[in-house]
């Protein structure tokens, strides 16, 4: 039998009147590579806020590597990486700073020059984080969060800002590191990102599950020709399918 | 824990040395109230007969000056200005530890005022022949521990209060009669008896009696009491401020 790295049952979490996500169950296998798809708002951060202990929830039972978020949070960060959606630096801090600094806070880092070699940021180790572009700044974000060599690893919208070229290097990279066991957590809007990274996905709209397996599952189950129209399908947006909106408009 | 917090408190000391606007009040503003001193002082004995000048009887108050700069103002503005613009929830999701980021701010700032009061004191040695009477490793100890009471008072006002916004009027409230009232910058002496009893409250004033006891070499009766003051202050402010640390304002 599989291990399973992450399991939530009945998760609820509410702010005030909103209910973020409701009574969600997911589990993820031990090295497999796992996507949370949905819309904006749909509760995706959200989600991964409560498994990582960051937010309190409601309801439900969440286990990471068999840790409780909440309970055995310094044991989990070291064998957790993150990569929020937005990552905020000090304004005057070099890369190789912050690299530095996130490494210490491991017991066995990965050498972070290997890793910006690897993400192509070498030459700008000595550069003031703020004048990387975009892009080379959600690099940095997705190092960082791979440098205490992880077991598994989230990654919010991991691609966003990046050029297809920088997008295709980081999706090589995280194969690589992927079969040598890290177990992959990722949310994005790319429904090719997701194709070629994802063994299994789960779209959640209104923080409620709607379809979850395989992307060939998903797509079998909406009877639709590919992932970026199963995922329209099942968000309830079928009018986009096929650019409809576009031809009522015309 | 050693090891992340030397990284930390190296990057944090670039870091503010870059920022420099915080760097230079906390150096040198004690400087420029030190020369001031000194000048207006010159060699006038504090009182008729007394066994000490003026001079010397000022300048563990003029030290405290840049203990407050970095302690209510560099540490506070620093946290709250990371949590305000996010830059702690990286660490949220990670081993850091809330005493580890204080700290690492602590050991910072700490590097400045203790760069100021160098300067202070070779101002006042070469520039104006200050000797100082009492025991100095007694006065370096006392200004650790004032050291340690202000700035746990620094990262208390980080932590309780629930905006940037909310942690600049606490530093403002905090430092400005600090500031003025406990004979950092007019000396005790010369308030009138009323405002005496106010600034005896603040734990500043007890640290600068302590500074004072100590490099005059009169060991007072009160003196003790504003050791205990003073640590009851350290332990007191850090419990707070660990226990109600916040890597994010809530939005």
């Amino acid at each position: 039998m599989s291990k399973i790295a992450l399991e939530v049952k009945g998760l609820v979490k509410q702010y005030k009147d909103l209910t973020a996500v409701n009574d969600l169950d997911l589990k993820v296998e031990a090295g497999k590579i796992y996507g949370l798809l949905g819309p904006n708002g749909a509760g995706k951060s959200t989600t991964i806020d409560c498994v990582l202990g960051m937010k309190p929830y409601l309801k439900g039972e969440i286990t990471v590597l068999g840790l409780s978020p909440t309970k055995d949070r310094k044991k989990l960060y070291q064998r957790v990486g993150v990569q929020f959606q937005s990552s905020f630096y000090p304004e005057r801090i070099k890369v190789y700073e912050i690299c530095e600094m996130i490494s210490a806070l491991y017991k066995s880092p990965d050498d972070w020059r290997g890793l910006l070699k690897q993400f192509n940021l070498e030459a700008k180790s000595r550069h003031y984080v703020a004048s990387l572009s975009g892009g080379e700044r959600q690099k940095l974000s997705v190092l960082l969060a791979l440098i205490q060599k992880p077991e598994m690893v989230f990654l919010d919208e991991l691609t966003t800002g990046l050029d297809p070229k920088a997008r295709r290097e980081v999706w090589t990279l995280l194969k690589k590191l992927n079969q040598n066991g890290l177990t992959i957590f990722l949310t994005s809007h790319y429904m090719d990102e997701v194709m070629a990274l994802c063994d299994e996905v789960n779209i959640i709209n209104h923080g409620v599950s709607v379809a979850s397996g395989t992307p060939q599952d998903i797509i079998a189950l909406s009877g639709m020709q590919n992932l970026e129209e199963a995922y329209l399908y099942f968000i309830d947006e079928k009018e986009m399918i096929h650019g409809e909106v576009a031809f009522d408009i015309l | 824990m050693v090891k992340s917090l030397l990284i930390f408190y190296k990057t944090e000391f670039k870091l503010a040395f870059r920022e420099f606007s915080g760097v230079l009040f906390g150096i040198f503003l004690p400087i420029g109230i030190m020369l001031l001193l000194g000048i207006l002082y010159g060699d006038k004995l504090a009182y008729e007969n007394a066994p000490y000048t003026l001079l010397q009887q000022s300048v563990a108050a003029v030290l405290t000056v840049g203990i407050c700069a970095t302690g209510l103002m560099g540490v506070p503005l620093t946290l709250s200005g990371y949590r305000e613009k996010k830059i702690l929830k990286r660490f949220k999701a990670s081993p850091a530890s809330p005493l580890l980021l204080i700290l690492a701010q602590f050991l910072n700032n700490m590097t400045y005022a203790i760069i100021s009061s160098v300067a202070v004191v070779g101002i006042a040695v070469f520039g104006f022949g200050y000797r100082m009477i009492g025991n100095p490793v007694l006065f370096i100890l006392s200004y650790g521990l004032l050291m340690v009471a202000i700035y746990a008072i620094g990262a208390m006002i980080a932590s309780i209060a629930k905006s940037e916004k909310i942690a600049n009027m606490l530093c403002t409230l905090f430092y400005f009669p600090m500031f003025f009232l406990s004979g950092a910058t007019i000396p005790y002496e010369l308030m009138p008896k009323g405002l005496r009893f106010f600034a005896d409250i603040m734990p500043l004033t007890q640290g600068i009696k302590l500074l004072k006891a100590t490099s005059l070499g009169e060991w007072q009766t009160d003196s003790m009491n504003a050791i205990w003051i003073l640590i009851f202050t350290a332990i007191l402010g850090m419990i707070i401020a660990v226990r109600t640390f916040k890597y994010e304002y809530e939005s």
